[in-house]
């Protein structure tokens, strides 16, 4: 039972917020270059572009998780849904 | 608290714990053509990334540079449009097809289903058909069972490490990145991203399996709105099927008041998603097609017409005319060909040059002499061609106007940028006052049909 809860929460918080991250950071870096951003914002942190483009999917993933996982808190779990 | 626990338990009662599904093998056409399908698109991922073309990979999408390169063309992050119309090409492909027959990139083309059938094929070399896997399942663990599990485990991995090679090895180029394995010398984030999408491949494909089409895939959800009656689904003849029940091969059922269905489930135990088609129509459904050829399989076996579980549209059941021609095939197809036509000739029309022209911030003019007025701008220029080219800058707008650049033929490497100082001077007089139009245009010495224009403003003094 625990497991199974285990595998839908994730399954309805992780996998959506990784697609919305995946289109976001498509978006995001065919118009800005991380080199810039890091060169208009930390020139002092020496990073590579492929770092810039890993970062910056993760942090999408990051804030997409966060707001898949409210709204799944929000929305009353899995109480509600797959009967 | 106490109100979630005993969500909790009411929950219990509505979820049976998930049982690992062994799809059962069948043999059949529609099993042939999705065997086809895995080898040909599986060939393609595994393939393309080593074709070479005019010396460097066909297919490269190299994000530290960023240009991709797709064959003879280069895509620099100015092209997004074409990113975003193949996105939307790629959706409305989707809906035709989902309008037209239904779930067939479920069933036959999506990565989920290519990569889990590729995984079942290993389950089967290594562990044996799916008696021998439920009863493996029940075996305590001996010998046989650890070893059969053991090399099953060790072709996964080995299999989905490789997905994860050949995913980095479309982002860095194959070959480096194929040395750097065998010397286990490879960069930090190619080795996070081999790993990540190698885990993920194992994940999903291995273990995840169905649950990802029926409880993560979003298509899964909403490709009932693009159905009408006239899709194609699979689906199982009831009136002709029930009642359903056992009998002799040699039996007269319709004597004995049963249908064609003879209930040996075999259409269950061969579907990857453990439904029931017979249920009727169900999202879990990827339309893959293997309860026809089970009971296919059977009907020809008890010498009945095939098709009990066929390929039909809601109205062919109901014994109304299916139109393939209907107002939404027709929109999503016109919708279809006229972009696909717009890609290809802009791809042609494209012009591998591209220009920013930035004004001087910090003086808007400035006096050479007491007969010109010059302004200063920055121009940076994009080759996207697979050559070196020589351009010249000229100017437009203006009368008398001309423009300096050091050096005068700009020379920019093949796929390369480069910035230069251009300074338009104008004759006093002639502009006066701030913001005069002008057009700078960059050309191509070797090929006068390579050009750029952009327009920038002038200032002059006031008087």
């Amino acid at each position: 039972m625990t497991k199974v809860w285990c595998l839908r929460c994730l399954g309805s918080t992780l996998w959506p917020s990784f697609l919305a991250a995946a289109v976001a950071s498509v978006v995001f870096f065919a118009s800005i270059d991380p080199e810039t951003l890091r060169m208009q914002t930390l020139p002092d942190w020496s990073i590579s572009r492929m770092a810039g483009y890993t970062i910056g999917f993760f942090m999408f993933w990051g804030v997409g998780l966060l707001s898949s996982s409210l709204t799944y808190l929000l929305s009353g779990g899995i109480s509600d849904r797959n009967e | 608290m106490s109100k979630q626990e005993k969500e909790v338990t009411v929950d219990a009662g509505m979820y049976v714990a998930r049982e690992k599904i062994h799809p059962r093998e069948v043999k059949g056409p529609f099993q042939t053509l999705r065997n086809l399908a895995v080898i040909v698109l599986l060939g393609i991922y595994y393939g393309l990334a080593w074709v070479q073309w005019e010396g460097r990979q066909a297919v490269l999408f190299d994000l530290p540079a960023r240009q991709f390169h797709i064959f003879g063309l280069t895509f620099w992050p100015q092209d997004f449009l074409y990113l975003a119309l193949l996105l939307i090409l790629a959706a409305l492909s989707l809906f035709f097809f989902t309008a037209l027959a239904g779930r067939l990139w479920c069933g036959y083309a999506c990565p989920q289903t290519v990569w889990t059938e590729a995984f079942l094929w290993m389950e089967r070399w290594t562990e044996g058909n799916r008696q021998q896997r439920l009863k493996l399942d029940k075996s305590p663990w001996n010998s046989t069972k650890l070893l059969r599990r053991g090399s099953k485990h060790v072709l996964w991995v080995l299999f989905a490490l490789y997905t994860g090679f050949t995913f980095v090895g479309y982002f860095t180029p194959i070959r480096e990145l194929s040395v750097g394995v065998a010397t286990f010398n490879l960069g930090g984030w190619e080795t996070f991203w081999l790993l990540f999408y190698g885990f993920a491949t194992w994940g999903n494909a291995g273990f995840l399996r169905e649950q990802v089409c029926i409880y993560m895939c979003p298509y899964a959800r909403f490709q009932s709105a693009m159905f009408d009656r006239n899709s194609l689904i699979i689906s199982y003849d009831e009136k002709r099927g029930e009642p359903r029940g056992g009998r002799g091969r040699n039996v007269d059922h319709k004597a004995k008041g049963l249908g064609d269905c003879i209930d040996c489930n075999l259409c269950v135990q061969a579907c990857p998603t453990g439904i029931d088609i017979r249920d009727g129509l169900q999202y879990e459904c990827i339309a893959c097609a293997a309860c026809i050829d089970a009971c296919n399989g059977v009907m020809d076996k008890m010498d009945y017409p095939r098709g009990l579980i066929r390929y039909t549209t809601e109205n062919a059941m109901e014994g109304q005319p299916s139109r393939i021609l209907r107002p939404r095939i027709i929109i999503y197809g016109i919708l279809l060909l006229v972009i696909t036509a717009g890609v290809l000739y802009s791809l042609t029309q494209r012009t591998p040059l591209a220009m920013e022209v930035m004004a001087d911030r910090n003086v808007l003019y400035r006096d050479v002499d007491f007969e010109t007025i010059e302004n200063v701008y920055t121009v940076r220029i994009l080759n996207k061609d697979n050559q070196a080219h020589s351009y010249v800058l000229t100017v437009d707008g203006l009368p008398n106007a001309r423009v300096i650049t050091r050096p005068e033929r700009i020379h920019v490497g093949a796929g390369s940028t480069d910035t230069i100082i251009a300074r338009v001077q104008v004759p006093r007089g002639a502009a006066t006052g701030p913001g005069h139009p002008i057009e700078l245009q960059l050309t191509s010495q070797s090929d006068p049909d390579i050009q750029s224009t952009n327009s920038a403003r002038f200032h002059g003094p006031d008087e």
